[in-house]
C-alpha cells in the first residue's frame, strides 16, 4: 500500500518549492457574497444584458413641435426595448427597495440605541415607499394606460 | 386558551395549536388554488374554451391523436401533414409528458363516466396545475425556511404574472406542468439531503423523471443538482447524507431520464449532462479520500491527494476531450450556447434570436411580471445567506443562476419566477414576524409552549433562530411597538394588496388572449371580435382537397394542422433550418422564382396573415426581414438582406421603398388588391394601419398565384399556386389541332319532323287525386 503512492516520489525528485495558499483566498465572508450578488442582481435586472446585445441609446430623443430635439428618457410602449438609463434608474430603484427590508430587519439588533432605531426604521420605510412608487411613476410613464381599463 | 399550568392542559393545549395551524395551512392553500385558478380563466369568460397560440395547437392535436389512437400508436406515429416531403416522426421528437397527463386525467374520468371532451381538459389543465405548484412551493419553501413563509410563497406563485403568463387556460404547454414538476423536485432533492435517506433520493429521481418526460428545461435541474452538491463540497460540507442521495439520485434519474425516446441517450453523450457525472465522480473521490484520511498518516494523505488528484484530473481530462473529439459526447447545443454567449444566437442562428421570447429582458418586463417581489427578492436571499445552511445553500444557487438565465432570456423569466416567490415569501414572513407577532407581551412560558408547538411543524430548528431573537428583544422593544406596529401592518398589507391588484391587472390585460381570437375596442367600450383566423382555417378545411399542401411561415404551422387538418411544410417545431430557409426564400424571391420553388416542393396553396387593414402588428411584414435572414443564412448568393433595405438603412413598404422588396412574393401577397382599397374618407387608398403608410406598388398582377379566399378582415390571405397547364399553355400548330366533333346525331330525319328534346321529363299521366269535399 505503502509503495503504491509513494512510487513516484522514488522517481521524481520534489522540487524544493514551498506553494502557500495565498493569503486572500478563502472563503467569503456571507457579506461580501451578497454584496456580489446584489450587485450584479442590480445590473442583471436593469436589463444589461439587453444593452450589451441590442446596443440602445443611453438616453433618446425626439423632436418637439418647435424643431428642437429633446431628450427623452423612457421608451414608451415599447415593452420589449428600452435605453440604457431608464433600466439602471429602475433597477437602482429596485435595489434600494430591498436595501429598505434589509434595514428595517437590521433596527432590531438589540445593542441599538433608541434614536437610531427611530431613524433606521424611518429609513427602511422611506426606501420602500419611495422606491415602489418611483416604480410605479416608472411604469406610467412606460406604459400611459397602467393600472387602467 | 386554556391555561398553561397543569400538564393535561399543556398537551390539549398543544394539540390544538396544532390542529389550528394545520387548519390554516389547509385554508390558505385552498385559497391559493382557487384564486390562482380563478385569475387564469379570464381568456375562457372573455372569449370560450379554446386553445390559444401556436405550440398548444400541436399538443392538443398529438393529444388528440393519442386519446383515438392508443399509447404506443401515438409512440410511432408518423406524421406525415408536417414537413412536407419530409415528414415528422412525433412520437420520438415530442415530450410526451402532457399529453400523457391530460390523457391520462380523461381516462380516468372516463373510468368514471364522467365524460369530458379532450379539448377541455386540455384548456383547464395548467390553472389545475398553478395550484399543485403552489403546494409544492410551499412544500419547498417549508424545508427551507418556515411554515409562514411557505404559504406566503404559495400565495405569491398562484398570482404572480410570470407564471401566470404561461398558465392561463387554453395556454396548454409544457411549461403549465413542468414548473410543477420543477418545484417539487427540488423539495424531494432538499427532503433526501437533509434526511439522507434513500427514499426521498428515489421519489426525487421519480419526479425528476416526470419532469424529464415534460419539457425540455429538465436540464435545469440536472445542472443545479450537481452545482449544488459541487458548492457543498468546496464548502466542506460533505455528509454520508449527502453522498447518498446524490448517487441514488443521479444513477436512477439518468437510468429514467434515458426512457424517454426524445431524450435517449442524451444524458451521457451531450455536454449539458457531463456536469452531473463530473460531480458524481468528484463525490466517489471525496469519499474515498474522506475514508483513506480517517487511515492514514497526515504525510501519506498529503503525498496521496496530490499524486491521485493530479492523475485522476489528467485523466478525466484526457476521457473527455478524446471523447468529444471521436464524436461520442456531442459539443453544446446552439440553443444552449447563446445562454453562455449572448451574441451567439443573433451571428450564428437568426431562427433561435427571430422569437421574440428569446429575446434579452428589460427591466420592464421584470417589473411586469415580478413586482413587489423583485425588491423583496434581494432581501429573502439576504435572510438565507446570513443563516445559511446545506439547503439554503441550494436556494441560493437556485437564484442566482435563475437570475443570470432570466437576464438573457425573456422566456427563462418562468423559472426565475418561483425562487423570486419562494424568496419574497421568506422576507415577508420574517418581516411580520417581526412586526405582527402580538402575544410577545404575554408572558414567557406562553412563548415556550408556542416555540414547542411550532417546532414538530417545523421540521428544522435552525429556522427558530429567527424567532428567537425577536422574542429576546421583545421586552425592551414594547416602548415604541404599537405605533410602529400598526403602521408597519398597514403599509405591508397595502403593498401585498398593490402586488394583488397589478397581478389581475396584468393577467387580465396582458397576458389572457387566445391570439387566435383576436378582440378590438371602440371608442365606446364596445367589443369586436375578429375571428378571421378560424374564419380561414375552416375555409381551408372545407374547400380544398384532403392532401392539399399549404404553404406559410413557420409560425402558422401547427394551426393550420390543428384546424385546417391540412399539410404544411413548416412549423413551429423548427428541426430543420433549411427548409425554413426555402420557404422564406420562396417568401422572398420574386413571383417566378418563388414559383420554381414551390412547384419543386409542391405547393397546392399559400397562406399570409396580413394585418394593415386592422392594424394588426404580428403579421407577416413585420416579420418579413426574419424570413430575409434566414433565407439569407442558408442561401447567401440569391437573398441579400441589404438588397430589402432603402439606401439610408431603413425597412419601408411606400414608394421609396426598395424595388426587391415591392416585388418580392410576401409583399406581392400581402397587398394584391390592397391599392385598391379605402379603409376610410381621410386616408388615401392603400394605406397600410399597422405601418402607417401607403404602398409603394399599388398595381400588383399576379402570374402564378390566384387569389382563394380573404377573411373578412383581411387579416389571413390565401392563394392558389397556378397549375403548369393554367397559365402557359402551349401553342399548336394549326395541322395538329384537333377539333372535337359532336357525338350527337339527332334523330330527326324527313319522315319524323317532331323534335325530340334531350332529357326531356317525361310526363305520367296518373289519376286525379280525390278532392276533399267540404
Amino acid at each position: 500500500m505503502e509503495q503504491f503512492f509513494t512510487f513516484p516520489f522514488a522517481v521524481l525528485e520534489i522540487p524544493p518549492v514551498k506553494l502557500k495558499k495565498p493569503s486572500w483566498l478563502k472563503q467569503p465572508s456571507p457579506m461580501v457574497v451578497f454584496s456580489l450578488v446584489l450587485f450584479s442582481y442590480f445590473l442583471v435586472t436593469g436589463g444589461i444584458i439587453y444593452d450589451v446585445i441590442v446596443e440602445p441609446p443611453s438616453v433618446g430623443s425626439t423632436t418637439d413641435e418647435h424643431g428642437h430635439s429633446r431628450p427623452v428618457a423612457f421608451m414608451p410602449y415599447r415593452v420589449n426595448g428600452q435605453y440604457i438609463m431608464e433600466g439602471l434608474a429602475s433597477s437602482f430603484l429596485f435595489t434600494v427597495g430591498g436595501l429598505g427590508f434589509i434595514i428595517l430587519d437590521n433596527v432590531h439588533s438589540p445593542t441599538m440605541p433608541k434614536l437610531n432605531r427611530y431613524l433606521m426604521t424611518a429609513i427602511g420605510y422611506i426606501c420602500i415607499i419611495v422606491s415602489f412608487f418611483t416604480t410605479w411613476v416608472f411604469m406610467k410613464m412606460k406604459l400611459p394606460g397602467y393600472l387602467q381599463n | 386558551m386554556s391555561q398553561a399550568g397543569s400538564k393535561k392542559g399543556a398537551v390539549s393545549k398543544l394539540n390544538k395549536n396544532a390542529a389550528i395551524n394545520s387548519l390554516i395551512v389547509f385554508v390558505v392553500l385552498l385559497l391559493a388554488w382557487v384564486a390562482g385558478f380563478a385569475s387564469r380563466l379570464f381568456a375562457v369568460i372573455r372569449f370560450e374554451s379554446i386553445i390559444h397560440e401556436f405550440d398548444p395547437w400541436f399538443n392538443y392535436r398529438a393529444t388528440a391523436y393519442m386519446v383515438k389512437h392508443g399509447f404506443y400508436n401515438f409512440l410511432n406515429w408518423f406524421d406525415e401533414r408536417a414537413w412536407y416531403p419530409l415528414g415528422r416522426i412525433v412520437g420520438g421528437t415530442v415530450y410526451p409528458g402532457l399529453m400523457l397527463t391530460s390523457g391520462s386525467i380523461h381516462w380516468i374520468l372516463h373510468l368514471l363516466h364522467i365524460n369530458v371532451h379532450i379539448r377541455d381538459i386540455c384548456v383547464f389543465l395548467a390553472p389545475i396545475f398553478s395550484g399543485l405548484t403552489a403546494i409544492s412551493t410551499y412544500l419547498l419553501t417549508r424545508e427551507l425556511w418556515s411554515s409562514g413563509a411557505g404559504l406566503f410563497a404559495a400565495c405569491f406563485i398562484a398570482i404572480v404574472p410570470g407564471y401566470i403568463s404561461r398558465s392561463v387556460a387554453g395556454s396548454y404547454d409544457n411549461e403549465g406542468i413542468a414548473i410543477f414538476a420543477l418545484q417539487f423536485t427540488y423539495f424531494l432533492w432538499i427532503k433526501s439531503v437533509k434526511t439522507g435517506s434513500v427514499f426521498w433520493a428515489v421519489s426525487a429521481a421519480v419526479s425528476y423523471f416526470y419532469m424529464v418526460s415534460a419539457w425540455g428545461g429538465y436540464v435545469f435541474i440536472i445542472n443545479l443538482i450537481p452545482l449544488h452538491v459541487f458548492v457543498l463540497l468546496l464548502m466542506g460540507r460533505y455528509s454520508n447524507r449527502l453522498f447518498t442521495s446524490y448517487t441514488t439520485f443521479y444513477i436512477l434519474g439518468l437510468i429514467m431520464s434515458m426512457q424517454i425516446p426524445f431524450v435517449g441517450f442524451q444524458p451521457i453523450r451531450t455536454s449539458e449532462h457531463m456536469a452531473a457525472a463530473g460531480v458524481f465522480a468528484l463525490l466517489f473521490a471525496v469519499a474515498v479520500l474522506k475514508y483513506l484520511q480517517s487511515m492514514m498518516s497526515k504525510s501519506e494523505f498529503k503525498s496521496l491527494v496530490i499524486w491521485g488528484g493530479l492523475v485522476s484530473a489528467g485523466l478525466v481530462f484526457a476521457t473527455v476531450v478524446g471523447l468529444t473529439y471521436a464524436g461520442y459526447i456531442a459539443p453544446w447545443s446552439g440553443r444552449f450556447y447563446s445562454l453562455w454567449d449572448t451574441g451567439y444566437a443573433k451571428i450564428h442562428i437568426p431562427i433561435i434570436a427571430s422569437v421574440s421570447e428569446h429575446q434579452p429582458t428589460t427591466w420592464f418586463s421584470f417589473f411586469f411580471d415580478l413586482h413587489v417581489l423583485i425588491p423583496t427578492f434581494p432581501a429573502g436571499l439576504w435572510y438565507c445567506i446570513k443563516h445559511v445552511n446545506d439547503e439554503r445553500v441550494f436556494v441560493i444557487l437556485y437564484a442566482l443562476s435563475a437570475v443570470y438565465f432570466a437576464g438573457v432570456m425573456v422566456r427563462l423569466m418562468l423559472t426565475l419566477t418561483p425562487v423570486v416567490c419562494m424568496l419574497s415569501g421568506v422576507a415577508f414572513s420574517v418581516i411580520l414576524e417581526m412586526y405582527l407577532r402580538e402575544e410577545d407581551s404575554t408572558p414567557a412560558i406562553e412563548n415556550e409552549e408556542e416555540e414547542s408547538s411550532q417546532n414538530p411543524k417545523r421540521l428544522y430548528d435552525k429556522a427558530g433562530k429567527v424567532p428567537k431573537i425577536i422574542k429576546h428583544e421583545s421586552k425592551e422593544q414594547d416602548a415604541i411597538g404599537q405605533n410602529i406596529r400598526s403602521i408597519a401592518a398597514v403599509v405591508f398589507v397595502l403593498l401585498l394588496m398593490l402586488f394583488a391588484v397589478h397581478c389581475t391587472w396584468v393577467t387580465s390585460n396582458a397576458y389572457s388572449s387566445p391570439s387566435i381570437v383576436l378582440a378590438s375596442y371602440g371608442s365606446d367600450g364596445t367589443r369586436q371580435i375578429l375571428d378571421d383566423f378560424r374564419e380561414a382555417y375552416f375555409w381551408l378545411s372545407q374547400n380544398t382537397a384532403d392532401d392539399a399542401r399549404v404553404m406559410s411561415w413557420w409560425d402558422y404551422g401547427y394551426q393550420i394542422a390543428g384546424m385546417a387538418n391540412r399539410t404544411t411544410l413548416v412549423d413551429n417545431n423548427t428541426w430543420n433550418n433549411s427548409h425554413i430557409a426555402l420557404v422564406g426564400k420562396a417568401m422572398s424571391s420574386n413571383e417566378s422564382a418563388a414559383y420554381e420553388i414551390m412547384t419543386a416542393l409542391d405547393v397546392d396553396y399559400v397562406l399570409v396573415i396580413f394585418g394593415g387593414v386592422i392594424g394588426y402588428s404580428g403579421d407577416d411584414i413585420n416579420k418579413f426581414l426574419w424570413m430575409v435572414r434566414i433565407a439569407e443564412g442558408e442561401h447567401p448568393k440569391d437573398i441579400r438582406e441589404s438588397d430589402y433595405f432603402t439606401e439610408q438603412g431603413e425597412f419601408r413598404v411606400d414608394a421609396e421603398g426598395s424595388p426587391t422588396l415591392l416585388n418580392c412574393l410576401m409583399y406581392k401577397l400581402s397587398y394584391y388588391r390592397f391599392g385598391d382599397l379605402r379603409l376610410d374618407y381621410r386616408s388615401p387608398s392603400g394605406f397600410d394601419r399597422t405601418r402607417n403608410a401607403v404602398i409603394g406598388n399599388k398595381d400588383i398582377n399576379l402570374t402564378y398565384l390566384e387569389e382563394a379566399y380573404t377573411s373578412e378582415h383581411w387579416l389571413v390571405r390565401i392563394y392558389r399556386v397556378k397549375k403548369p397547364d393554367e397559365f402557359n399553355r402551349p401553342r399548336i400548330p394549326v395541322a395538329n389541332r384537333v377539333i372535337k366533333s359532336s357525338s350527337f346525331v339527332s334523330k330527326k330525319s324527313t319522315k319524323r319532323k317532331k323534335g325530340t328534346i334531350k332529357n326531356k321529363p317525361v310526363i305520367v299521366k296518373g289519376k286525379r287525386p280525390a278532392v276533399k269535399l267540404q
